[in-house]
């Protein structure tokens, strides 16, 4: 039961992640990869804000001890700042694999300077200690708190999923899909391409940020051996797996995949001198997950709604082969 | 002895190995229209084959750079004909996703094959040679003379026989090539075969002048071979070769005069100016059209 209410969880985070995800990438169309360092921000923030001042020989900034929604909010702040300078690079013109790529370097810039430079969050070592803030307040045991958070993670995600939703059907929506379908089309219709793509990527940003407040919560202390940028990878095999671009979609496939793949490492055989072999398995078989989908079935289990339906077209069986205009010039 | 001599001695070091890497990079891309992101992964299997040759069947130097050329070949052709010929015609973001699948699939057999901890050869750096204003170890000397030679055979490849001729016109219209009577399919794979062949010695080498490495070695090289290509004109070999010269002395010289822990971390910051400002490329004039990405 409790094994359960902990995988029930951890998907429901990184469901709302993966929300934030494919606003970028479903919608827009870009494909980025520094969203793990979004969600590893937020969760840095989340418990430097809450864990109270570090004891030598640890060190990290701040060391408060903010009430730990208020430390969500306030992490989920810096997230999008950052966001918002890393969009501000990247968005302008650069595109497709261009996009990623400036993406990958800022997350790996990141990675190297919170892993190497300690005042910040004690490098290698991470941060640890928000176990289960409100327990004492909210007067439950261990087991209770655990349902109750994972209660706290379902609405949220719930209540995400209503915005995400109701946005996706929204004239902001649509005009985020016609500026991925052709740019200059888009752009020749009076459609503020940068802006759009902007307001999209800060928002999936602060999904990332929400997320990773949440993560923090969920596993009580975060390191950098917690968020290789290559987790990513995982996410995006769960939008492949469900339907990018379809919020639905994206929803069950995380759970899909992360219940299935979490479900099927406990079967593997684990021995006790290769540590690495169970987890370096699951990477072969997500990336596989991620080939055969792209190959065989890119719109996914759910596949996005073009609203071609409606005049009794047949929708186009592939949207990534329409997306991208160009590059810079 | 002058200190910033030396240090661009270290760095012609770093661009030599840089340079086969964004070589095989460039002809990957200008043949396949594909970024591959799997390619820092034919580095690593060149290392990995180079170290096996040395642990197991205990080869010398040689035995083992001929192993690690042997095993990137065979891992180029592979990756050609399982991956990117089946994703061909797609967009081009498209078939990125999927060799960045095929990289984190190739890191982690090779963690299961060899174990998560780092690995190292037991050639040694060799002693210091004074080499005009420069301070290399032999294995420096070695790194460098190698890719010297093998950047004046490519050139001879591509500019004075048929396979090179071949490889320009595919390169430049993959049908066109085809409709003029070039076997286009079987360029591909044989230019694949060649990029291989130079990732994975360019991975011996990266790994030895380093000294240990794990499955992530590539992965982590591959941020630098891009900037290298960007800087140069992504596409183009020669251009590439000079960019990857630009870019490694830099990364050498902005290292050794601040925290060369953050080494990647200048890499990238090098990209990014090159790409907001220079997106063609350094030896590109502003009103020459780029290779479309």
């Amino acid at each position: 039961m409790m094994y359960w209410i902990s995988v029930v969880t951890e998907s429901g985070i990184f469901a709302i992640l993966a929300l934030g995800l494919d606003m970028v990438w479903g919608w827009a169309g870009d494909f980025d990869l520094a969203f793990y360092g979004y969600l590893a921000l937020g969760s840095y923030m989340t418990m430097v804000l809450t864990i109270g001042k570090p004891i030598p020989p640890t060190e990290y900034i701040l060391g408060l001890t903010l009430p730990y929604p208020l430390a969500i909010a306030v992490a989920d702040v810096l997230v999008v700042a950052l966001a918002a300078i890393i969009g501000a690079v990247a968005l302008r013109n650069l595109r497709e694999i261009y996009f990623a790529v400036t993406t990958l370097g800022a997350v790996s810039a990141l990675y190297l300077v919170v892993e190497v430079y300690t005042p910040l969050f004690d490098g290698y070592n991470g941060l640890f200690g928000l176990i289960n803030p409100g327990q004492s307040a909210l007067n439950l045991t261990y087991n209770g708190y655990r349902q109750v958070f994972m209660v706290i993670v379902l609405v949220i995600l719930a209540v995400t999923y209503l915005v995400v939703q109701r946005l996706s059907k929204s004239p902001f929506g649509r005009m985020l899909r016609a500026v991925r379908e052709d740019e200059r089309a888009a752009a020749a219709y009076g459609r503020g391409i940068f802006f759009a793509k902007y307001r999209a990527y800060l928002f999936g940003a602060a999904l990332a940020g929400l997320a990773g407040g949440l993560f923090a919560a969920y596993i009580s202390a975060f390191n950098p051996s917690a968020w290789t940028p290559q987790e990513l990878l995982v996410i995006y095999a769960a939008i492949l797996v469900g339907g990018r671009g379809n919020p639905r979609g994206v929803i069950v496939g995380v759970f899909v995949v992360y219940i299935g793949f979490i479900e099927l490492t406990r079967y593997l055989p684990s021995p006790a001198s290769r540590p690495e072999f169970a987890p370096a398995l699951r990477q072969v078989l997500i990336g596989l997950l991620i080939i055969l989908m792209l190959r065989f079935r890119p719109a996914g289990i759910f596949p996005e709604h073009t609203g071609a339906g409606r005049v009794g077209r047949a929708p186009a069986p592939d949207p990534l082969e329409q997306s991208g205009v160009g590059a810079s010039s | 002895m002058n200190t910033f001599l030396i240090n661009v001695g270290i760095g012609l070091a770093t661009a030599s190995i840089l340079a086969l890497s964004a070589v095989a990079f460039t002809l990957e891309y200008a043949v396949s229209r594909i970024a591959n992101f799997a390619h820092g992964e034919l580095l690593t299997i060149g290392a990995y084959a180079a170290y096996s040759g040395r642990a197991f069947f205990h080869q010398s130097i040689i035995g083992a750079a001929v192993m690690a050329i042997a095993a990137g070949t065979l891992a180029g052709l592979l990756l050609n004909a399982v991956l990117i010929e089946q994703f061909r015609g797609r967009n081009v973001i498209t078939v990125f996703i999927a060799t960045l699948g095929a990289s984190l699939i190739i890191q982690n057999i090779l963690m299961i094959i060899y174990g998560a901890a780092d690995v190292s050869y037991t050639f040694g750096q060799g002693s210091l040679h004074h080499v005009g204003p420069f301070l290399w170890t032999t294995s420096d000397i070695e790194v460098i003379v190698s890719a010297l030679l093998i950047a004046g055979l490519l050139y001879l490849l591509l500019q004075w026989t048929k396979f090179g001729k071949a490889i320009r016109a595919v390169s430049q219209d993959r049908v066109l090539a085809q409709i003029s009577g070039i076997p286009a399919r079987r360029i591909v794979m044989q230019t694949w075969g060649l990029a291989g062949a130079l990732a994975g010695f360019a991975g011996f080498a990266l790994a030895e002048t380093i000294g240990t490495f794990g499955p992530g070695l590539g992965f982590g090289y591959l941020l630098l071979t891009i900037t290298a290509c960007v800087a140069g004109g992504i596409g183009r070999p020669y251009a590439t070769l000079g960019g990857a010269l630009v870019v490694g002395i830099a990364v050498e010289l902005v290292g050794d005069y601040t925290n060369s822990a953050y080494k990647l971390a200048y890499g990238f910051g090098l990209l990014v100016i090159l790409l907001l400002l220079r997106p063609n490329g350094l030896f590109v004039g502003r009103g020459m059209v780029a290779v479309r990405a």
